[in-house]
């Protein structure tokens, strides 16, 4: 059974005005389908307005479709009685460290998603000291969360989220207003949790350079997505994701470039390394 | 301007108070701010000073920290004494002179009133700074829990003083910051008079306002994604247990509670 399945979905935002009739419909989603394996690092893509924030939190039963169906764990989100149990098995990481926050010391707000699920007391603090450690962020149990860094701060939220002990992160650009340090600390607790604890990972980001690790990658634009596959597979096509308004990561468009001035490179280069090889190669096989 | 508010300032120090049941020292408070109203005479400030000296040498704050407390509300008691003095009727006059008449019943209410506001300030912030915002807000929500019946809502008012107590240095940190921007745009916050300055106020406040609403929007989602269900099946990661210090807490309080309602009863 695959952990989340997604089928069909639509979603549309209602405006109204002051007297509550509706003025127009969004569509931020339109027959989005896709399917995702316990233990898959996903990355989903996508400029703002692409709906990846909308999809994100459909996973998390914030939103429920207007149309198709979600199932998590082969439990349907749309179906209220299970809501809490979604939530339980897919915790969600937002954007903004400072606003996902509740409590002023950093061991109470990991153990604030453990006191709401009716942990035991021993079992949550337990749970707490497992999750701060995980992130690396065991050091700092005392303090408030307001003395630390972006990147910290999201590395505390990922643990509150851990001390749940869910199956599944979605997480929904938790890069995006950190620096280029923090970015890289945020990163590298989701990989590794993803393999050392199996936690399937769900990573909400416009951000092409993290994207590069990941099982596999979808694409989303105006509430679709176009396009899916490996990361190979997906800088394959630097045309069609700059039609896009994705940057595609430095090395693989410079090798794109070379290969339209006629140097016979292969598509989808990633990273800097395999663009060094890859012209060590084309040098040996000149000489 | 922003870096001066300080609520529910907390002194860091190991002491048997410090170390006290919340809920027995929000109780203690409590008592100690009736007693001050039920004394009608200066005799009860004997036991009720005998109360707060051994109170301040057992939590080990030092009394310049607590008489900063009391520098705000100058104004307030000079205010109220010059009211009782000039207010209060009775018969053996000292001085008269044009509508105003001072006797010697105004002097002694004044001076009770002074008193009673000095040591109820200086009480009151014992609380605050021998206790941390959690512990208070945990003492209230498992202290007032005998009012849920009576659909009270105990765990959210609770809830909602700490999401309050978190946010406040972020809002500071923000105020500054959209300060900052509209003083490098032109705008004046310091010259004026009065209402120029209050006015001055409204381009920080709007945008500082529009900004907590949408964080108030982006928690609630965050903590809905937390399964937050409100305090139903909720279990409590620093639960709070009485130990014997407190059931002596307990003892003395109510045993200071008797003495001075004994010392009222016979008039004293």
């Amino acid at each position: 059974m695959s952990i989340i399945d997604v089928k069909n979905i639509t979603y549309d935002y209602h405006k109204k005005d002051d007297q509550g009739n509706e003025t127009e419909s969004v569509r931020a989603l339109d027959d989005v389908s896709l399917e995702v394996k316990e233990g898959e690092f996903i990355a989903v893509l996508g400029h703002n307005g692409s709906g990846k924030s909308t999809f994100a939190k459909h996973l998390n039963a914030l939103l429920v479709p207007t149309g198709g169906t979600v199932y998590i764990c082969g439990m349907d989100t749309s179906d209220t009685s299970n809501t809490l149990e979604v939530r339980k098995t897919a915790g969600m990481v937002f954007q903004n460290p400072d606003n996902q926050m509740v409590a002023s010391v950093v061991d109470e707000e990991v153990g604030f998603g453990p006191e709401n699920m009716g942990v035991p007391t021993d079992e949550i603090l337990k749970r707490v000291d497992d999750a701060l450690n995980s992130v690396g962020m065991y050091a700092y149990k005392d303090s408030s969360p307001t003395r630390l860094s972006g990147g910290q701060k999201q590395r505390i939220a990922i643990a509150g989220i851990l001390a749940m002990k869910p199956k599944c992160i979605v997480a929904d650009e938790p890069t995006a207003m950190l620096d280029p340090k923090g970015r890289a600390d945020v990163l590298k607790v989701l990989h590794m949790l993803n393999k050392e604890q199996n936690v399937t990972i769900i990573l909400i980001t416009h951000n092409m350079e993290e994207v590069i690790d990941a099982d596999r990658i979808f694409v989303m634009e105006g509430g679709k997505v176009v396009m899916n596959g490996s990361p190979r597979e997906i800088f394959s096509h630097v045309k069609e994701l700059q039609r896009l308004r994705l940057d595609v990561p430095e090395v693989t468009k410079l090798a794109f470039e070379l290969k339209q001035k006629g140097l016979p490179l292969r598509d989808g280069i990633l990273t800097r390394e395999e663009f060094v090889n890859e012209l060590r190669l084309l040098a040996k096989g000149r000489v | 301007m922003f870096k001066d508010i300080t609520l529910g300032q907390f002194y860091p120090a190991d002491s048997v108070i410090h170390r006290l049941d919340p809920r027995v020292k929000l109780l203690g408070t409590v008592v100690y701010i009736a007693s001050l109203f039920i004394g009608k005479t200066f005799f009860t400030f004997i036991p009720i000073s005998v109360f707060l000296v051994m109170v301040i040498i057992l939590s080990k704050v030092p009394v310049s920290f607590i008489l900063r407390g009391i520098k705000p509300i100058i104004p307030l008691l000079i205010i109220s004494a010059a009211f009782n003095l000039i207010l209060t009727p009775g018969d053996s006059v000292i001085v008269r002179f044009w509508i105003i008449t001072i006797n010697w019943e105004g002097v002694f209410m004044a001076i009770f009133i002074i008193l009673r506001l000095l040591y109820l300030v200086a009480g009151t912030s014992l609380l605050t700074l021998t206790t941390t915002p959690t512990r208070l807000t945990d003492g209230m929500e498992k202290g007032l829990r005998f009012l849920t019946p009576l659909k009270v809502p105990v765990h959210e008012i609770a809830m909602m003083m700490s999401i309050a107590l978190r946010f406040i240095p972020i809002l500071t940190e923000e105020a500054d910051k959209i300060k900052k921007a509209q003083l490098a745009r032109g705008a004046d916050f310091e010259s004026g008079n009065l209402m120029k300055r209050v006015r001055a106020m409204i381009p920080l406040l709007v945008p500082l306002f529009v900004s907590a609403f949408r964080r108030a929007g982006d928690l609630a989602m965050a903590m809905e994604a937390r399964c937050y269900n409100g305090a139903e099946g909720r279990t409590k990661m620093k639960p709070l247990f009485y130990a014997g210090r407190d059931f002596i807490a307990y003892g003395v309080i109510f045993g200071y509670l008797a003495v001075v309602i004994v010392m009222r009863v016979f008039g004293l």
